[in-house]
């Protein structure tokens, strides 16, 4: 058992010497050149370790002596060598025999109680430790089929731009076509306004004219009527009047 | 053959040879060396919590100068508590029994604090031997108990750690003997003894790992008032 403990242990060891001396070892740990020379990938450790009978004894030991001697083989042979070692005192029982037992039943009793409790600790151990190691590289897929979907997001509207454009440029279109039509009103309605002055300027010259000679005429014929005419004026109207009156009289 | 009570306290030797460094070095062919690989097996894996769990509680108080002692404080640990362990097997040799490597352990690592303490900041580390609010008489006789209990550390620290396990290595033979002796005349209490020899047992196990820690402990601490 110790044997195959420093057998298994050196090529390790060597090998985890600083890497400018591990090459150089490299080749002394493969005697028979029968393995891989790189270092990695490292073959995958065992599902399950050797298998032991009893704790102690591998089972490979009941195989090897099952075609001579069948199912209790090496019982036979542990008994049989046990009461030789202790029937030629090879064995003294001694008082270190009885310190011996209780170490044992104190070690036995550990492994019984606690050993299923801790190798499913170290499992845990080791799960969590490789569970952390996924779950960063879920998280990392994760983010970049985020930005995947972003980015197809982006180019999307990116096609929609187009349809802004195009709305923008009516707006500014149906703008620009706005105010140049206010301009254009301004200045009509400017024209307008200096040509109604014109006009109005023309009218009052022309009402004006037509006062001043109204006036005139009306002055004149004034002037002209003498007293004489005058006179024979009101003559004749108060006939007039007479006769009218007669005929009211009359009509009444 | 007979062995007397002292035969487990004697270095091993075979044939002259002394076999005292296997005895020293055999315990760390038992721990698994690190691969290199990401994903390790169970040994491993508890291996690594357990070197976290004690390089944590020993560096936390610890400046960041102190940090330079991880390596030796961490390894002690992990070497004291497989040579204690170990040591409870039958017809096995503890190292920890003999004062000559305990006080080897503590002596060097008590000076190395001492020292540094002394070089770095020789002020603090005098002001260390007048505790906090002593009355004004008594400041010559505490200095020169400070003093004494000072230097008297790598001798208690070695001492505790001998001590401890010779004392209990020492019971557990008493015991076992008183059980083996009484088996042959008086089963039952024969019987009774050997329920004792269990709970010593038990309380072996637990001392050998307690033992370990204090030493280490104490040597941080040591540490820490003196970096």
């Amino acid at each position: 058992m110790l044997s195959r403990l420093v057998l298994r242990a050196a090529p390790a060891a060597l090998r985890a010497l600083p890497p400018p001396v591990a090459v150089g070892v490299l080749h002394t740990t493969r005697p028979l050149h029968t393995t891989q020379q790189s270092l990695a990938p490292v073959p995958p450790l065992p599902e399950k370790g050797g298998e032991v009978r009893h704790g102690l004894i591998p089972e490979e030991f009941f195989q090897f002596l099952y075609p001579k001697t069948g199912v209790t083989g090496p019982y036979m042979l542990g008994t049989g060598l046990l009461l030789y070692l202790l029937s030629k005192e090879i064995y003294v029982i001694n008082h270190e025999t009885v310190a011996s037992a209780c170490i044992l039943a104190v070690i036995i009793y550990g492994i019984k109680k606690f050993g299923a409790d801790v190798a499913a600790f170290a499992d845990k151990l080791n799960e969590e430790k490789v569970s952390a190691a996924q779950a960063m590289k879920n998280e990392a897929m994760q983010a970049l089929q985020t930005a995947i979907e972003e980015e197809k997001k982006e180019q999307w509207r990116v096609e929609g731009h187009t349809y802004l454009f195009d709305a923008k440029r009516n707006n500014i279109a149906m703008l620009l076509e706005t105010n140049y039509r206010e301009r254009l009103m301004m200045v009509y309605n400017e024209v307008k306004k200096r040509l109604d002055y014109q006009v109005a300027l023309q009218t009052l010259k022309r009402q004006k004219e037509q006062d001043h000679m109204i006036q005139w005429v009306e002055k004149n014929v004034i002037q002209s009527i003498t007293p004489q005419q005058q006179k024979e004026s009101i003559a004749k109207c108060i006939l007039d009047l007479k006769a009218l009156s007669k005929s009211a009289h009359a009509a009444v | 053959m007979n062995l007397s009570f002292f035969d487990q306290f004697s270095s091993p030797s075979l044939f002259g040879i002394p076999l005292i460094l296997i005895s020293l070095t055999f315990p760390a062919l038992l721990l698994p060396s690190p691969d290199n690989r990401w994903v390790t097996n169970r040994l491993s894996t508890l291996q690594l919590w357990l070197i976290n769990l004690i390089t944590k509680q020993l560096m936390t108080p610890l400046n960041k100068k102190g940090h330079k002692w991880a390596l030796i404080l961490t390894s002690l640990m992990i070497f004291l508590l497989l040579v204690n362990l170990l040591g409870l097997l039958p017809y096995t040799f503890t190292p920890t029994t003999q004062l000559s490597m305990n006080l080897a352990l503590a002596f060097p690592l008590w000076l190395a604090t001492l020292l540094t303490g002394l070089r770095n900041q020789p002020s603090t580390t005098l002001s260390h031997l007048l505790p906090e609010g002593t009355p004004t008489l008594l400041i010559p006789a505490l200095i020169m108990i400070e003093t004494t209990s000072l230097l008297i550390r790598p001798l208690a620290l070695g001492v505790r750690l001998t001590a401890n396990l010779t004392a209990g290595h020492l019971l557990i033979q008493l015991i076992s003997t008183a059980t083996v002796a009484l088996y042959s005349t008086m089963p039952a209490i024969s019987l009774l003894t050997l329920l004792i020899l269990l709970l010593l047992t038990i309380l072996e196990v637990a001392v050998a790992m307690i033992q370990a820690y204090v030493f280490v402990l104490l040597l941080s601490l040591y540490l820490q008032e003196n970096i």
